[in-house]
């Protein structure tokens, strides 16, 4: 079985809007989130979907499955305090359906343009290598500054790649993974991989796509919108 | 849901659109597994049609030859999971039609593909050029399992020539003679090899092409046995400003009464020697696109495995679709290419 889970547990500080997380924001009359859901949703290799996110959009997301016709959510789970113990939360409440060696697709949903082929590839690459994150190479010079007022140093830009998601892995290694993450100190990884890598285990990479972009500040918003072209299919 | 796809938007430019998916009351969601492209498509990516109609167009999704797989029908006529071909043809609801669409319509010899007002993807609305689509369940035909997807991707150009068919009506002794030795006289003459017991005649300019026709009499143009052959069905399947000459031939050649298909589109006009058609008292019908019910009859022969094997030789390579750079180079490769056959296309994007 492969199954995506879905982190909309963010609060979206960054986006300045104070009633409302980035990704339920309404774009073209549904909310991103939704979008989101749908293309796992679609995907024929997609068999359960998990939404992870805070209790008060609970009925919300259940409204939504209703409305859109989201067929294969199966979990709402509730949001942690950190992007760790949201995930850790959807792995446990999927424990009693998934074997050890189903594939964990794991995506954030402010990524509403995921590609039918990046979820082809995290799920081929997870099954072969047992952990893959998807990844666009640095096209910017990235600078390292450890005072936040000057450059530390300037790492080497073709060993530089930016981290989207998914980010997929065999069941069995992303739950050992982040249960020994639980009792150690690392409580606030924003990222899967690293507490695989801490667990011993190699993750390999997957091609992902600048339009696969994380909606966090308005900008991104607005880059959202001009980026989605209303179709044209009244015609038909 | 949002959706991605090509679409062209001036000659040899394309760009990647997103775009809100609707599911529209009757249609369902199909995921485009394998698609071909059509001289059509190549005549907007080459602007080679007259600026103003181009621009008229611009921006659309290319496409109409491909076969994908049901992933959502609310409609329950189809299963997930479906392989089906999508008919281009679309007719308009029959409220929106006046009395004379819905007689044309109706006439089996001429059906729906014939209707002023019936649409067609990638000309009068999008084609196929994208992840996935949301399409009326009436115009997806099913295609059995077993049949390879780089082969029922053809399913458009054998319903063209099962319509081609429709228009006449065939005798067993018919002696049918095929004018073209390009892709469409190639299904033409795999179709007549099916259905037709009389013999079958193919005409071209090509040896090289005509060695690839099997099973059939095969002549060069202007070769002076053509006449003893006895032709009385003649199908034109040459096209462009070089049809001209073979409509002539094909008047000379055939015997009195004989009847003639075109099927060819030539862009501009072309002169035709009305004194033969009066002489010989021929009979010229015309044929355009196709309907549903000729997917069906293409979705039949498709199960037949000797016309499978012949329709397989017209696989010149296939090509994965990741991104807008591998479709640049498909779109290259088959405006360059003078081989019979075509570079098919998987969607992997």
């Amino acid at each position: 079985m492969n199954i995506a889970i879905i982190l909309a547990g963010g609060k979206g500080t960054r986006m300045g809007i104070v009633d409302q997380p980035k990704q339920f924001i309404d774009i073209y009359g549904k909310p991103i989130v939704v979008h989101t859901i749908e293309a796992f949703d679609i995907h024929e290799q997609i068999d359960a979907i998990a939404v992870v996110c805070l209790k008060e959009w609970h009925e919300d997301i259940k409204i939504w499955t209703r409305k859109y016709e989201l067929n294969k959510i199966k979990w709402i789970v509730d949001g942690g305090e950190t992007r760790q113990e949201s995930v850790l939360n959807g792995l446990k409440a999927i424990e009693a359906d998934a074997s050890p060696d189903d594939i964990i697709v794991i995506h954030d949903a402010a990524r509403p343009l995921i590609s039918h082929r990046i979820i082809v590839n995290n799920i081929e690459g997870a099954k072969e290598f047992g952990a893959v994150d998807t990844v666009i190479t640095a096209s910017d010079t990235i600078i390292k500054s450890l005072d936040d007022d000057t450059i530390s140093s300037i790492p080497v830009r073709k060993e530089l790649y930016i981290g989207q998601t998914p980010q997929s892995f065999v069941y069995s290694t992303i739950y050992d993974a982040h249960k020994k993450a639980a009792t150690s100190e690392l409580q606030d990884s924003t990222d899967d991989c690293r507490l695989v890598l801490d667990y011993g285990k190699k993750v390999h990479l997957v091609e992902g796509d600048k339009l696969n972009f994380k909606i966090t500040t308005m900008e991104d918003l607005l880059l959202l919108k001009s980026v989605i072209k209303m179709s044209k299919l009244e015609n038909i | 849901m949002l959706t991605r796809g090509f679409k062209i938007v001036q000659s040899k430019r394309f760009e990647v659109y997103i775009e809100e998916l609707e599911l529209i009351a009757g249609s369902a969601i199909v995921k485009i597994e394998t698609a071909a492209i059509c001289k059509a498509d190549l005549r907007y990516y080459l602007g080679s049609r007259d600026a103003r109609t181009l621009n008229l167009k611009y921006p659309i999704n290319l496409i109409h030859e491909a076969i994908g797989t049901v992933v959502k029908d609310p409609t329950n006529s189809f299963e997930k999971g479906d392989k089906v071909a999508l008919v281009p043809n679309l007719m308009i609801s029959k409220d929106k039609q006046d009395d004379f669409d819905i007689d044309l319509s109706s006439d089996p010899r001429l059906g729906e593909n014939y209707s002023a007002k019936a649409l067609f993807a990638s000309s009068s609305y999008n084609g196929f050029s994208k992840d996935y689509i949301a399409y009326p369940a009436t115009n997806l035909v099913k295609i059995d399992d077993s049949i390879d997807l780089n082969i029922a991707v053809f399913s458009e150009l054998i319903s063209v020539a099962v319509a081609a068919i429709r228009r006449i009506i065939l005798k067993d002794d018919d002696v049918i003679g095929i004018w073209g030795d390009g892709i469409l006289g190639y299904i033409l003459c795999s179709v007549l090899k099916q259905v037709h017991k009389g013999p079958i005649v193919i005409v071209g300019h090509s040896q090289n092409k005509l060695d690839m026709f099997e099973g059939v009499k095969k002549h060069l143009s202007n070769d002076e046995k053509i006449k003893d052959e006895n032709i009385n069905v003649a199908f034109e399947c040459i096209g462009g400003i070089a049809s001209e000459g073979g409509i002539d031939e094909i008047m000379n050649v055939c015997l009195t009464g004989s009847k003639i298909v075109f099927s060819g589109v030539a862009e501009n006009s072309i002169r035709i020697n009305t004194r033969r058609i009066l002489e010989k008292g021929l009979a010229i019908y015309g044929v355009t696109r196709s309907n549903v019910d000729d997917f069906k009859a293409a979705a039949e022969l498709l199960k037949r495995p000797d016309f499978s094997h012949d329709i397989s030789k017209l696989i010149i390579d296939k090509t994965s679709i990741y991104g807008i750079k591998d479709y640049y180079k498909v779109f290259e490769i088959e405006a360059e290419s003078r081989a019979l056959g075509k570079h098919i296309m998987t969607f992997k994007f």
